[in-house]
């Protein structure tokens, strides 16, 4: 899979939040998921399963409570994007 | 058939079959190991664990989240002779400082001699001991590696098979303590024709924690002693995919699977149409429910999307239990449909009496049917003075049989308030009818106002569906002040959709709607307040404690300006 621009993953990533959420949220880049988007431990799964279908990664379950805001998510999923396409 | 009487003899005589773990990792990559190796492995552990210099009578505590770890670790432990018990391991969302805190206090009332952890949590739990006078050993798994020791003699039936420190919604866990005789006892009951009929031809299919009952006595120790292929998941596999249960169950052409009641409904939630394509679920003729309470609706509803996939609404076999009396103190027939009382509410609430509703009144509660006693088991229902009730009156169950466990592992004043006489005070109350078993809610929780019996149970679920609220981050309970009448208070965490006062609003409109109850008091409060066990289950009593002791911050002031 080719290389994701930041913008193009940030814009993913939402519509992903936006999807698992079923409710009416406008994530930001500085949203933080459990306090200001609602999501409890069983989406935030449900939010790793769906960015591992939409971007053909797998995110470690040991880095997922190091990400706490839509830009710490944004962030580790350009990682794995980056470095699986760079493999 | 007839099964071993041992934990130890129960491996014994698994090692000898054709039969085994297979473990599902991520992404479903699988390992098989059958039961004659994990029985070798199991040695070399309790090789190990008697070169650490533990004997009879020492606590190991195993703090693991791998299966295939975890399990041989407490096989081995099972095999050295020493006690077992098992702890639960920081779940991926918690805060590590605080579950260093719970742990240490459980390893501290246990006198723990020792645990078994993962090389991650070592270091972590390492720096712990100085605060545990009694550990003299903190090991990682991977060190466990043997020379084996031969088996040695098989213990009494009345010796502890293991501990299991309860998720129980209180502050500080509870270690219950589980005979060989308990084990034995359960095991045989649940895997009866009573029960769930096993043989060594099922295929169990689990994805439930090992530090649960359900998981670890149900599903891996049932599979153990009757000798029968068991395939394990992991709780964070499942709750990431619920659809590779069901494929796990497809694949191995599974027979036998538990779940709690969330389990079913995520899996109603959160599987796509478009995976049920190639899903066969027509080989499980088992499908446990317990550890929670029941909703028909959710069943109804997960039997009615898996119904093309070959599930069979008859294959629900709604139970009731607690790790006290090891797993299991009634299960519903198999081969059954779901049987559903409806009753009146008020009936329940203010007469604590089971009426049927005739189907003109608006107001009523419906309760799935928890089947008969397990063979050698028994059910009785009491008022609050401890005189038997008769059939429909509603009171607290209480059990007696040879699965009730002897007491909490050094706690004496917990076991005295618990377990007397044989006789396990479970706190849940219910009806009996017919010989079967409804169960209603809990006793030490219920919300009296005005005379009137209010289940908080009841009002959780009754707003839980509402917009604005976190899903299942609600608690209902009754505060009293003193010389006045109760007062009937929720906490809820608020998802940030709803404007606070319209939230506070709607909660008080959809209980009152729900169950004829005017609220109090209703506080909103920060994500991560409205704590939960390890199975999920809300903390009431420490989030009422917290209330009470007005220490409870509300979301008006932790996030204003927000």
């Amino acid at each position: 899979m080719a290389a994701s621009s930041p913008a193009e993953i940030e814009t993913g990533v939402i519509e992903v939040l936006k999807n698992v959420s079923r409710r009416p949220i406008d994530p930001t880049p500085a949203s933080d998921l459990a306090a200001d988007l609602g999501f409890d431990s069983l989406q935030i799964l449900e939010v790793v399963a769906e960015l591992e279908d939409r971007f053909d990664i797998s995110i470690p379950l040991n880095d997922v409570p190091a990400a706490r805001t839509v830009a710490q998510v944004v962030a580790q999923v350009a990682a794995l994007v980056n470095g699986a396409a760079t493999a | 058939m007839t099964l071993a009487r041992t934990l130890p003899e129960a491996l014994a005589g698994a090692a000898r079959s054709k039969r085994g773990y297979r473990f599902l990792n991520a992404r479903s990559a699988e390992s098989y190991r059958s039961y004659a190796d994990l029985y070798d492995a199991a040695l070399r552990v309790a090789g190990s664990l008697a070169a650490l210099g533990l004997g009879p009578g020492d606590l190991v505590a195993i703090i693991v989240g791998d299966p295939e770890s975890f399990l041989t670790t407490l096989f081995g432990a099972s095999l050295a002779g020493v006690v077992p018990a098992s702890l639960y391991p920081p779940a991926m969302t918690s805060d590590l400082p605080s579950y260093l805190d719970a742990t240490m206090r459980v390893l501290q009332a246990c006198n723990a001699v020792a645990v078994v952890t993962s090389a991650s949590l070592l270091p972590h739990i390492d720096a712990l001991r100085e605060l545990c006078p009694a550990l003299s050993a903190v090991v990682s798994f991977d060190a466990l590696q043997g020379p084996a020791i031969t088996p040695g003699k098989t213990p009494s039936p009345s010796e502890i098979a293991f501990v299991q420190f309860t998720s129980g919604s209180t502050a500080t866990p509870k270690g219950v303590v589980i005979t060989h005789r308990n084990l034995y006892a359960n095991v045989t009951a649940f895997s009866s024709a009573y029960g769930v009929n096993a043989s060594p031809e099922d295929v169990a299919v689990s994805w439930l924690p090992l530090y649960h009952d359900m998981g670890l006595v149900g599903m891996a120790l049932g599979a153990i002693y009757v000798a029968a292929d068991a395939v394990l998941m992991t709780p964070e596999a499942f709750v990431k995919r619920p659809i590779e249960w069901l494929r796990a169950l497809s694949r191995y052409k599974g027979t036998i699977s538990f779940a709690p009641n969330f389990a079913y409904d995520l899996a109603v939630r959160r599987v796509k149409d478009a995976d049920l394509a190639g899903l066969d679920l027509s080989s499980w003729r088992v499908a446990g429910c317990g550890a929670e309470p029941i909703h028909a609706s959710t069943l109804s509803a997960f039997a009615a999307k898996f119904q093309a996939c070959g599930f069979r609404e008859t294959a629900f076999q709604p139970s009731y239990g607690l790790a006290e009396v090891v797993l299991a103190a009634t299960m519903s027939p198999g081969g059954r449909r779901l049987h559903v009382e409806r009753l009146v509410a008020d009936d329940v609430t203010v007469r604590r009496v089971a009426t049927r509703a005739n189907g003109t009144r608006a107001e009523t509660i419906s309760v799935v049917a928890c089947g008969t006693p397990l063979p050698g088991h028994e059910v009785r229902i009491l008022d609050e003075d401890g005189r038997l009730l008769p059939d429909r009156h509603i009171g607290e169950i209480v059990l007696t049989g040879p699965s009730v466990s002897p007491g909490y592992y050094n706690d004496v004043d917990t076991t005295r308030a618990t377990i007397r006489n044989g006789q396990l005070f479970t706190g849940d109350l219910g009806y009996l009818s017919n010989g079967e078993l409804f169960v209603c809610g809990r006793v030490k929780d219920l919300i009296i106002v005005n005379g009137r019996k209010y289940h908080p149970q009841d009002l959780e679920w009754g707003v839980a569906d509402l917009a604005g609220i976190k899903r299942g981050r609600v608690v209902a309970f009754g505060t009293t002040s003193a010389g006045g009448p109760d007062r009937a208070v929720v906490i809820a965490e608020p998802s940030g959709t709803v404007p606070a006062s319209e939230l506070t609003d709607a909660i008080r409109r959809r209980i009152v709607d729900v169950c004829g109850l005017v609220v109090d008091d209703v506080v909103l409060v920060p994500s991560g307040t409205v704590a939960r066990t390890t199975s999920g289950k809300v903390k009431r009593s420490a989030t009422k404690m917290l209330y009470e002791r007005g220490d409870l911050a509300s979301t008006a002031t932790a996030t204003s300006g927000a």
